[in-house]
């Protein structure tokens, strides 16, 4: 079956292309590779709708955009009071840290920022089916804008809870691994958003099946309870969970101060390959009708 | 800008779209993981090619369902092509649906830059193009409220004249030249033909043939996703008018001999504010002079004397002046002429003008009426100056029958001699 050539497709108003449906591609995962290019010739109009869409999230309140950033701190700001101010509850040998708030704090903001990249990536198609089919643009912009408005929210916080933590995890070189643990974990969730917002696409019961993950999915982590607390014989099931490994590599930089083992990496890696090739596949699978579905 | 004039802008060669139809949405998880594909294909678009070059005009046509939407969605590239290529200069507008994509609770203005952005218009081309938009739209102060607060034909004169901002190489259109009153409508179909004039390449897709006849140079028929006809205006035009003719005695097949339509309605003074919803112009009164005065209803009226005279009356903003087509036809039947006073170069009779409104009057006379006996139809049709703009049309308001001196059969006693 001859397949369209991404290279020069779409962009309504830009010059001269050919939309053709002749040419086969040849090159590993070329799909991806297309949208990724698509992706960076149109940043602009990314970051564009990216501004747009938070604004537009708190159109109408009174301190608009600053909710964005209130809600997470609240949550977190909360965790920690309740469990480290009121009841100081403490944790059980072998945990990274003794105080329970301050273990929670840490786990909870990168899990709150996937559940948030990923609810809204996810419907990010279905949502911008009247735009897709009135204006030739790649759909890969609009999972692009619903996580990148997470991510304009959830770096500066994550960077903030960083200093913040400087007392417990000391200044050491172990933090320069929470811009590359915040990278991975952009990657991850752009991926893993798209992967979903193609099958909510197709199926609008991914959407529902995803919030019942997500709200499982706390438990599937080291977020709540350290590893030390599950069985050794069950342990590789959190793995099952793509944010597990980077949870442990936050909780290892700034609880211990320690550059995160091995595994974190090497786990994140196979998830970020899988998921590619996952994504590679929808795509080749879906792009002629993607649009139609919505 | 290409100035080469020879050289197509728009190529389109062998293009197709296959909708996969799946009974269910499990189906289509399936299909996309390539489990199994228990799709129905429908092509809703086949095989097809064209070239158009710069400054030409082309018009689609085809029934409900022919692809026309289709097509040139495919042209627009909001859609991907199953089959085939479409190789497009420059930049393409589409004109598809209005409006689409405003967020209610921001600005038009903020909504402008925004949207701006979507057709490929900079932060920097959309401040210097602004207030030229924001002129165009007539929405003065009105632009620095909240979407939300506008009316429907706000939004729309606002997206319309945003998507033209800039003359592109391709124009697409999607029936939309019924956008908001009828001032914008001209405005709207003016801009259009200025940028035809500057040798802008158009498709127009439309049901009304009028507006195809009087903008396009060639048509392209489609019929059932593929190309039935493709080729000058009238010629294809022809074929399909006789298509639908055809397809409507097939629908109704014992309509030739019901002679029981209704006649003209109530017809004499009209109150003028009744008649007006908003700033229309509008068709007021139309009847044959000399027609027999029959009050029973299943009884048609007969044409007396030999000559048909018709008299048509019009109102529109005074500002306005009217025009005036007028179509005869055989009743279910085959067209046989029409008239229009823009065409002609005549000009109607003012004869009432009060409260911003002006009445309008005109009579037409065939004189000597050479048609065979038979039942024919009238439909009138009033038309802004340039006939650009369907104001108001009444089909079939007239139906009358006409007793011919002659016996002979035929339509029409064209002039002849005999030597």
């Amino acid at each position: 079956m001859p397949r369209l050539r991404l290279q020069k497709r779409r962009f309504g108003p830009f010059p001269d292309k050919k939309i053709n449906n002749t040419t086969t591609p040849t090159r590993l995962m070329n799909y991806c590779w297309q949208d990724w290019k698509a992706l960076w010739h149109a940043r602009t109009l990314v970051w564009t709708m990216t501004r747009r869409e938070l604004a537009s999230r708190y159109a109408g309140s009174a301190a608009g955009v600053m909710w964005a950033y209130l809600q997470p701190l609240l949550t977190i700001g909360a965790y920690f009071l309740v469990f480290d101010v009121v009841f100081a509850m403490r944790m059980g040998e072998n945990a990274p840290t003794s105080r329970v708030g301050t273990y929670l704090v840490v786990g909870s903001l990168p899990w709150l920022a996937f559940c948030e990249s990923l609810s809204r990536g996810a419907g990010s198609l279905v949502d911008a089916g009247g735009v897709l089919q009135k204006n030739a643009l790649p759909p890969v912009l609009f999972v692009a804008r619903s996580v990148l408005a997470g991510w304009v929210v959830f770096v500066p916080l994550m960077l903030a809870l960083t200093i913040a933590y400087l007392p417990v995890s000391g200044l050491s070189w172990a933090l320069l691994a929470i811009p590359l643990l915040l990278l991975l974990q952009g990657a991850l969730a752009l991926l893993l958003a798209h992967v979903l917002a193609i099958l909510a696409a197709a199926v609008r019961d991914t959407l529902q099946i995803l919030g019942f993950a997500l709200s499982v999915g706390i438990f599937i982590s080291p977020v709540l309870f350290p590893l030390s607390l599950f069985p050794q014989a069950w342990q590789w099931v959190l793995f099952a969970n793509p944010m597990t490994a980077l949870v442990l590599g936050y909780q290892s930089v700034l609880l211990q101060g320690a550059w995160p083992g091995l595994v974190v990496w090497a786990i994140t890696a196979g998830w970020l390959l899988g998921l590619a090739v996952l994504l590679n596949f929808l795509i080749r699978r879906s792009r002629d009708e993607l649009v139609d579905w919505l | 800008m290409k100035s080469d004039l020879t050289s197509p802008v728009l190529q389109v060669r062998g293009l197709g779209k296959r909708y996969r139809l799946f009974a269910s949405p499990r189906d289509r998880l399936k299909a996309l993981l390539g489990w199994a594909d228990n799709s129905k294909p429908h092509w809703a678009l086949h095989d097809v090619s064209f070239d158009l070059k710069r400054g030409q005009c082309l018009g689609v046509i085809g029934d409900n369902g022919a692809g026309k939407s289709t097509l040139l969605k495919l042209l627009a590239g909001t859609l991907q092509p199953s089959h085939g290529s479409v190789n497009r200069v420059g930049r393409v507008t589409a004109i598809l649906e209005l409006g689409a994509g405003f967020h209610p609770d921001f600005s038009g203005r903020d909504n402008l830059m925004f949207a701006g952005s979507f057709i490929g218009l900079g932060q920097g081309d959309m401040l210097r193009l602004a207030d030229e938009i924001i002129a165009f739209s007539e929405l003065g102060d009105s632009i620095d409220r909240a979407v939300k607060t506008y009316s429907s034909g706000m939004v729309v004169r606002l997206a319309f004249a945003l998507v033209t901002a800039v003359q592109p190489e391709v124009l697409i259109i999607d029936e939309a030249l019924a956008v908001g009153d009828q001032h914008f409508q001209k405005k709207c179909s003016q801009r259009i033909e200025a940028f035809r004039q500057n040798g802008c390449t158009i498709l127009f897709c439309s049901h009304s043939l009028y507006h195809v006849r009087q903008l396009c140079d060639q048509v392209l028929w489609l019929d059932g996703g593929k190309m039935r006809e493709l080729g000058d205006t009238e010629s294809v035009l022809a074929s399909y008018e006789t298509h639908v003719r055809l397809q409507d005695s097939e629908q109704r097949p014992d309509a030739s001999s019901s002679g029981s339509k209704p006649l003209q309605p109530e017809a004499g003074t009209i109150d003028v504010a009744k008649v007006l919803p908003g700033r229309r112009a509008s068709l007021l009164n139309a009847k044959i002079i000399g027609l027999t005065n029959e009050t029973k209803p299943d009884v048609l009226a007969t044409l007396r004397g030999s000559d048909l005279v018709i008299r048509v009356q019009a109102v529109s903003p005074r500002d306005e002046t009217p025009s005036i087509g007028v179509m005869l036809e055989q009743f279910q039947g085959v067209g046989i002429t029409s008239v229009a006073t823009h065409a002609e170069g005549t000009q109607l009779t003012l004869i009432d003008s009060q409260e911003g409104w002006s009445t309008w009057q005109t009579t037409l006379t065939f004189p000597d009426f050479s048609l065979h006996s038979g039942q024919y139809s009238l439909s009138f049709y009033l038309f802004d100056d340039r006939g650009l703009i369907v104001c108001d049309e009444w089909k079939d308001f007239i139906h009358f029958r006409w007793v011919s001196p002659s016996l002979t059969p035929g339509l029409v006693r064209l002039p002849h001699s005999w030597s």
